[in-house]
């Protein structure tokens, strides 16, 4: 490899790498309008706005000129760190470069396999798949998965709910931007709003889970107090914390 | 064109092996041509299992690299007509395995053979992915125990997604779950899973449940598959185990606990 390169002599190297990163979807290109929400989104998840660095899409934005510095100013000020602008006109392009942000091209319509037949996730196609779309947004590609999730495999919807006709077996992971519904026993791992949608639940009909996990709060089945186990429920949020109830 | 079936569990130890010989003795002994075929590369086992190992030469690693036939590498068995085995090498790595290669092979037999049993190694790398590949029936091999249960799970996954059929969107691979080792007192104190637990959680069709028993082990040692010990139990759970797979409808045995009486006490009327 590099073994006849002096090693005090390099003072870095590049290496390809995939990111977690959150993307805001602008779909209004008024700062003011901006502010406001984020203003609401952050009394409600303070944890998520910390420095958090999101690349801001204008792709449904049909405007060529863009207050591209005010935008990114209001984001600064919600503790939130534009690294780079997604799709746009020319000048959005030349101005993010001015305001000294990257540049990606527009992201490819990719057609979503509603109901995929090959249940085995890859890692390449999961880490296609989730590629969070900003919180609070209303989830759609809800997906039905029809059969055994089985161990080592993962199912995913990550625009929306996820409803699992048959079991999800120890080891396997069922994840969600919007709701998980688990029509047999849930026996792996169960994330609902993995966006961090704070409404989006778990519901399942006979509760052994590994794992469960509302928008990033979790409770691992050690946590799960064990009359509930093997019944049927439905986990929420409550105030930052997951709370499990009888199914009706 | 023969019908491939691969034995296999993620799990090592559980008995695959046994069950690939026992099998296909059982299906030879019914009239049907069978080759068993072990993919265990670089563990082989089979021939021992088979009682074939001192006239193996050549092996499946030779075969697909062009350097024996066929028909020189497959061992006829003793026993029974109809039985051939085609042994793995035991010098070689799986590495030694192509797809192609594998896939030729399986081609040339399917000609003359009406099944094809791949006895496929333990884990879920390339032999065993290989193994199970082009297949069109996999028997599930699981004991009562848990950790067996989830490596059992996992490779049905791989075989809903890692198959020829999979991937050229046939119809599945059928799926059949073996349940070997059963110890039905054993059960009934909790010690192991019981049979409904298994099935509710793989929750595909039962073949077989085969008990525990010292037949196995004296079998494998003295290299005749369990098949033909008809006074054990063992044997006749797998003779019901390939009814099934032939399409009868067999009762299940041997999976419940009785209590011994006084006298099998006293005179030692032990599971043989």
């Amino acid at each position: 490899m590099s073994l006849n390169v002096d090693r005090a002599g390099t003072a870095f190297s590049f290496k390809g790498g995939m990111l977690p990163m959150t993307v805001m979807e602008l779909t209004s290109a008024d700062p003011e309008r901006i502010r406001e929400q984020l203003a609401g989104k952050l009394s409600q998840a303070p944890a998520f706005f910390q420095h958090t660095p999101v690349v801001l899409s204008v792709e449904k934005l049909d405007e060529p000129h863009l207050a591209l510095e005010r935008i990114c100013a209001v984001c600064r000020a919600h503790k939130l760190l534009p690294v780079a602008v997604r799709g746009g006109s020319d000048p959005v392009k030349q101005s993010a470069w001015a305001l000294g942000l990257g540049w990606f091209p527009p992201q490819e319509p990719r057609s979503r396999n509603l109901e995929s037949v090959a249940s085995a996730v890859t890692e390449q196609e999961r880490a296609e798949e989730v590629s969070p779309a900003p919180p609070g947004v209303a989830p759609v590609g809800s997906r039905i998965f029809r059969g055994t999730v089985r161990s080592g495999q993962q199912v995913s919807a990550p625009e929306g709910d996820l409803v699992v006709l048959g079991a999800v077996n120890a080891g396997s992971e069922v994840l969600a931007g919007g709701n998980v519904h688990v029509y047999g026993a849930l026996r792996g791992r169960a994330l609902a709003g993995i966006h961090g949608d704070r409404e989006a639940g778990i519901f399942c009909h006979e509760l052994h889970a590994e794992l469960l996990s509302v928008a990033g709060n979790y409770k691992r089945l050690e946590d799960i107090d064990p009359q509930l186990l093997g019944k049927a429920v439905q986990v929420r949020l409550n105030d930052d914390q997951l709370t499990i109830g009888s199914l009706i | 064109m023969a019908k491939i079936i691969v034995v296999t569990s993620g799990k090592g130890g559980v008995g695959k092996t046994t069950s690939a010989a026992a099998i296909a003795t059982g299906l030879a002994l019914r009239g049907n041509k069978t080759v068993v075929i072990d993919f265990d590369v670089g563990l082989r086992n089979l021939d021992l299992i088979m009682g074939c190992e001192r006239r193996v030469v050549y092996d499946l690693v030779n075969v697909i690299q062009g350097e024996a036939g066929l028909n020189q590498a497959m061992i006829r068995d003793k026993r029974v007509d109809n039985l051939y085995i085609l042994p793995a090498s035991q010098t070689r790595d799986k590495d030694a395995l192509t797809s192609e290669g594998v896939e030729k092979v399986l081609d040339d037999l399917s000609r003359d053979f009406d099944y094809i049993i791949c006895d496929s190694p333990a884990g879920i790398e390339r032999g065993a992915q290989l193994a199970m590949y082009y297949a069109d029936e996999a028997v599930v091999v699981t004991n009562p125990e848990v950790s067996s249960v989830r490596d059992s799970d996992r490779i049905l996954g791989l075989l809903s997604a890692k198959t020829r059929r999979a991937e050229q969107k046939r119809d599945p691979v059928k799926e059949h779950l073996l349940i070997t080792r059963y110890h039905p007192e054993r059960v009934t104190y909790g010690d192991m899973l019981n049979l409904e637990d298994i099935r509710e959680i793989l929750s595909i069709n039962l073949i077989g449940l085969i008990p525990e028993s010292e037949a196995v082990l004296r079998a494998s040692n003295q290299g005749v598959p369990v098949t033909h010990d008809q006074k054990s139990d063992a044997g006749q759970a797998y003779t019901d185990t390939v009814s099934r797979l032939l399409g009868e409808d067999v009762p299940l045995r041997f999976h419940e606990f009785q209590k011994k009486g006084l006298l099998s006490r006293v005179f030692g009327g032990g599971r043989r």
